[in-house]
């Protein structure tokens, strides 16, 4: 299986103008991207702020694209670019952040606090955890291994054959069941917002 | 929902889809918004798997950043409008590079071109007064003000003779297969150097000599 083939055919119709195409391409990497501009910006505000610059950035510069390396790793180096950038006008402006930056724990509840975001957004978020982790120790056996080895270490489909001893399309359709339970449960939070993920147990 | 389809859309989001399926999928994916929006929770579901800290699931980044790209043109637009841009210029650009080159060659071939008419030996200069062909004799440059002078080039020892009937016989011979522009040409090169050759040196003239 070629790696990089599904963003790679995603990005080849954005280049001829599909811009819903775009939208698939950053619905996939915005958790990625946010996390990794927070090694830069603690504030998750600012880091959304940031993630939405490189994503705008990436999308005009697009065409210059020949895939030459892999799109998330071109992604990812225009979203650094753009955090240090951040920083670095963000350093120069008279507002500074009176944040104890040795101390992780308050560091990021201030970052959560200034968050834009109203405190129902972060219960929402963590929700939306508690039912995917409920969902999850809710699974089969062989389900769970097969997702948790895929999202959790990243292997490949080949790898995680290898680990669990059966075939590729074993695990492709184990990954796929894990994922559709998950989904039908998270699809019910995302609807009925708010508690459901109690109701739901 | 067609569960090939998920199922298709489940690999795709791991990269462990087929090129060609890809394709396929790719063009749905961009156009459906039920299919985008489970593509939108698979990433959820590995997000919150991972516990991504400090970074929101339900953050609106990706209408945000929607909302954006609507506003701009479409690539394939702004690109083949970039290309267009550009293109009344290229053609008239490279012909006025050609007729450049075409103007230099022509000027530099006429200065290069020795006159009708007159002997090669007139159009041979040395050029410094340093300037040392092997066997011959040295100008110094003190006496610059003495007359030009010309170096004759000492000659082979051995000298490859023809004899001007066995030339001639070639000659006629090879025309009979060369294009009438090249035999008109080697012909009359041929008729001028051996009239030009008889008139112009003595067979006895020493070598080497300063003239």
């Amino acid at each position: 299986m070629s790696a990089d083939a599904s963003d790679l055919s995603l990005v080849r119709r954005v280049q001829r103008g599909d811009k819903g195409a775009f939208d698939a391409l950053v619905l996939k990497y915005q958790h990625k991207l946010v996390k990794l501009v927070m090694r830069y910006v603690r504030n998750p505000a600012e880091a959304e702020d940031i993630a939405q610059e490189a994503f705008i950035k990436a999308y005009r510069a697009l065409p210059q694209f020949r895939g030459d390396s892999a799109f998330y790793t071109w992604l990812y180096r225009i979203a650094i670019n753009t955090a240090k950038n951040a920083v670095v006008s963000r350093d120069r402006s008279p507002i500074e952040y009176d944040l104890d930056r040795n101390n992780e724990e308050s560091y990021d509840m201030q970052g959560r606090l200034k968050d834009s975001e109203t405190p129902e957004g972060l219960v929402l978020t963590d929700e939306i955890r508690s039912t995917v982790n409920a969902a999850i120790d809710a699974l089969p056996e062989d389900l769970r291994t097969a997702i948790v080895l895929r999202e959790l270490e990243g292997l490949s489909y080949e790898e995680i054959a290898a680990a669990m001893a059966c075939p590729v399309g074993t695990v492709r359709s184990r990954i796929f069941r894990a994922r559709e339970a998950i989904d039908r449960r998270l699809r019910e939070v995302f609807e009925g917002g708010l508690g459901r993920a109690e109701e739901l147990g | 929902m067609n569960e090939e389809l998920d199922s298709q859309l489940s690999a795709m989001f791991d990269d462990e889809l087929a090129p060609g399926e890809c394709e396929l999928l790719a063009r749905r994916l961009s156009r459906d918004e039920q299919l985008k929006a489970r593509w939108g929770r698979y990433a959820v579901i590995g997000a919150a798997i991972r516990s991504e800290r400090g970074v929101r699931l339900n953050a609106p980044l990706a209408g945000r950043v929607s909302a954006v790209i609507l506003d701009e043109p479409a690539l394939a637009t702004a690109h083949t409008a970039r290309r267009s841009g550009v293109r009344w210029w290229q053609p008239v650009a490279a012909a006025a590079g050609a007729v450049g080159v075409a103007l230099v060659s022509v000027l530099w071939l006429r200065a290069q071109a020795p006159l009708a008419g007159a002997p090669l030996s007139a159009h041979l200069t040395v050029p410094s007064a340093t300037a040392t062909v092997p066997g011959a004799a040295v100008v110094p440059a003190a006496a610059a003000g003495a007359p030009d002078s010309y170096v004759v080039p000492r000659a082979p020892a051995v000298r490859v003779v023809v004899p001007s009937t066995e030339l001639a016989n070639y000659v006629v011979a090879h025309s009979v297969f060369s294009s009438p522009v090249t035999r008109r040409n080697l012909l009359s090169a041929f008729m001028s150097s051996e009239s030009g050759a008889a008139a112009e040196q003595p067979p006895d003239e020493p070598e080497g000599n300063v003239q």
